[in-house]
């Protein structure tokens, strides 16, 4: 524990340099900005900016990018409550009772007690971090080949079973995340696979195409089949105050919905917009006024808010300790520290101390500046949405372009970034999730390797998989990832045929 | 919605039958180890299994809601997007890679938008400006230069 401290004020020292702090700065403004906009995600605006973080060190970068990633989460508020259009998924709840707020002219006290739930929800998130990554981090370096395959499976699997929507249809997307990872060269016999004769495929299909088209240009092009020209609620810097009655009525939601939030996050595959459903839902149960939900609870937006900002700051405990992403943006951040040549994994800890270090402690520093920028900017902020989207949406697609050439050199990954931003569009209309197509991308390589490792050290044998305890345990949190979607589905269908059933007899009686 | 499923699951089953055909002739075992068609076969054979249990249950559900596409308006707003966005990588290395996407911001704002003329010109000139400032004179990208040098 006491290790932790010493090693949280060495990240201090590394955080709050001028530099650091101007980036940790543009990091959570951007994150604000991206939030804000309605149709583009954190984890849509950390990919298109993962090419510019090249010109700046490693450490710096990563602070950068999840700086966007929890500023998402504060700037998802906005356009939530001022237009009633979520910034972000992870946003929906805030915008049921948000907006109603905003509309009985409360706007103010919504955008506050949201700014304070997230920054309490954050800043605890994060202390929890300190102490909790460590001993994961020293636990996971007793893992070998078979742990690592379960686990990374599991990241997998658990992002089907516990995500929102289809299961079975998450599970299809992830197995096509794992297609377009076996294209390339065989990590260990170094023949060439499913490239069909093209040079440019042998390097493999990087991981910035997919994740740049998938989520960003996706992203822009179903949100160009619209026009945005919405008049946001004004509001202004003296009804950003709470009085003492909507404190004590939200500070049980805030801390109810910090500690769900941060539980979610720490699980592969939920994410802060399951964390912010599940606070929501759980606060109308504790509420004394469960009729208010829907109609502009105040304490629904707190307990919403502090969930998606906790998990979202859990979330990087399986990142950082495993180096096992749990959700998109946890993808996107991964893959920054892949292409700034950081091998993720257990021992990042030790090998990276300074970049871990530095990245929890621009956390708080994070956190405090968005509070500064979420109470009295607020206002300023929400003038900002008078902009047309419109007029944004071009400079996002010549952006993903330019950045995309930017990585990779070459008009070939243009164009694969163009085609999986095609794929990405056709995926949203068919509802099929994209988090587990990325997912599956980052963790694939990981995946095969660790499996393949596995059978040349038991020559072939699977018991591999059963000889250690703590193989056993993650096969089984594997299996039970799987039956989980199964069970539900079979409820379902029995409840169902029973209802019809009664149905019937109550037609035959009548 | 029940058509969308179907559909995707028919896509899925295509692709892992071609990821069965080209790994066909590579080893599924190595001497000493699996092989590089090992994962495919697995691969594919989850996408097989996953498309069928989808196709069957999209056929059993009684109601499903639509899908929710764009109308008429917007589809030709995408559309148009998309084909800009081709061209750009088309006509890249004939006219540079900033050129073509400065050329595909108007196109977009102009004619597909159709957003008055100065803001259009504003917004482009900043976007230009960022992308020159941040990827070429900072970052030192050398980017496609066409006919005119740019």
């Amino acid at each position: 524990m006491i290790d932790a401290l010493v090693s949280l004020g060495h990240g201090f020292g590394v955080a709050l340099t001028p530099m650091n702090l101007l980036f940790i700065f543009i990091g959570v403004c951007l994150g604000q900005l991206i939030g804000a906009l309605p149709g583009l995600g954190p984890s849509a605006g950390m990919a298109l900016l993962l090419p510019v973080t090249f010109g700046i060190p490693p450490a710096t970068a990563i602070m950068m990018l999840a700086g966007i990633m929890y500023g998402g989460m504060y700037g998802g508020t906005l356009t939530s409550v001022l237009v009633n259009v979520p910034g972000e998924a992870a946003s929906v709840m805030t915008a049921v009772d948000g907006h109603k707020l905003a509309k009985q002219g409360r706007a103010g006290a919504a955008l506050s007690v949201s700014a304070i739930g997230s920054f309490i929800a954050g800043v605890g998130a994060v202390t929890a971090l300190v102490f909790v990554t460590p001993p994961l981090a020293e636990f996971a370096l007793k893992f070998s080949s078979p742990e690592f395959f379960l686990l990374a499976t599991l990241g997998i699997t658990a992002t089907a079973s516990i995500g929102a929507g289809s299961p079975l249809k998450a599970i299809m997307t992830a197995i096509f995340g794992l297609m377009i990872a076996l294209v390339g060269t065989d990590p260990i016999l170094g023949t060439a696979r499913l490239t069909f004769g093209t040079t440019e495929l042998l390097d493999g299909i990087d991981f910035l195409p997919v994740a740049i088209g998938i989520f960003g240009i996706a992203e822009v092009l179903s949100s160009l089949e619209q026009s945005y020209d919405s008049e946001p609620i004004k509001t202004r810097l003296r009804d950003m105050w709470l009085s003492a009655a909507d404190w004590a009525e939200c500070r049980m939601a805030i801390l109810r919905g910090g500690t769900l939030g941060f539980l979610i996050g720490l699980m592969p595959g939920a994410g802060p917009t399951v964390a912010a459903i599940l606070a929501y839902v759980t606060e109308k149960r504790f509420s004394k006024h469960p009729e208010r939900f829907g109609e502009g609870a105040i304490d629904g937006v707190a307990a919403a808010e502090s969930a998606n900002n906790s998990a979202a700051h859990g979330a990087l405990i399986p990142m950082l300790a495993l180096g096992i992403p749990g959700s998109a943006s946890t993808a996107v951040l991964l893959a920054a520290l892949v292409l700034q040549g950081i091998r993720p994994g257990p021992t990042l800890l030790v090998e990276q101390a300074d970049l871990v270090w530095g990245l929890v402690a621009s956390m708080f520093i994070g956190n405090v500046i968005l509070l500064v920028l979420n109470l009295p900017l607020a206002p300023a902020f929400g003038a900002l949405l008078r902009i047309p989207y419109e007029y944004l949406a071009p400079g996002i697609l010549v952006i993903s372009l330019v950045g995309t050439f930017a990585t990779t050199l070459s008009l070939f990954s243009v164009g694969l970034t163009l085609f999986f931003g095609m794929v990405g569009y056709l995926m949203m209309k068919a509802d099929l999730p994209r988090a587990p197509v990325v997912l599956a991308v980052v963790l694939a390589q990981l995946m095969e390797t660790s499996l393949r490792q596995s059978l040349m050290l038991s020559e072939g044998t699977l018991w591999i998989f059963l000889e250690r305890p703590l193989s056993i345990v993650l096969l089984l949190l594997v299996i039970g990832s799987l039956a989980l979607p199964l069970l539900g589905l079979l409820t379902r269908h029995r409840t169902e045929r029973r209802r019809r059933a009664e149905a019937k007899i109550s037609i035959a009686t009548e | 919605m029940k058509a969308a499923d179907i559909l995707s699951a028919c896509v899925m089953l295509a692709l892992s039958a071609v990821v069965f055909a080209a790994t066909w002739g590579q080893p599924y075992w190595a001497d000493f180890a699996p092989g590089s068609a090992f994962a495919p076969f697995w691969v594919a054979s989850a996408g097989v299994v996953v498309s069928v249990a989808l196709i069957v249950g999209a056929l059993r559900r009684q109601s499903s809601p639509p899908a929710e596409w764009p109308d008429r308006r917007g589809l030709r707003r995408v559309a148009l997007a998309a084909a800009g966005l081709w061209a750009v990588v088309v006509i890249a290395p004939a006219l540079g890679l900033i050129l073509a996407a400065v050329l595909f911001m108007l196109f977009l704002l102009l004619l597909v938008l159709r957003r008055p003329l100065v803001p259009s010109l504003i917004t482009t000139a900043i976007t230009g400006a960022l992308v020159y400032s941040i990827f070429s004179a900072w970052l030192g990208i050398a980017f496609p230069k066409g006919i005119f040098g740019i």
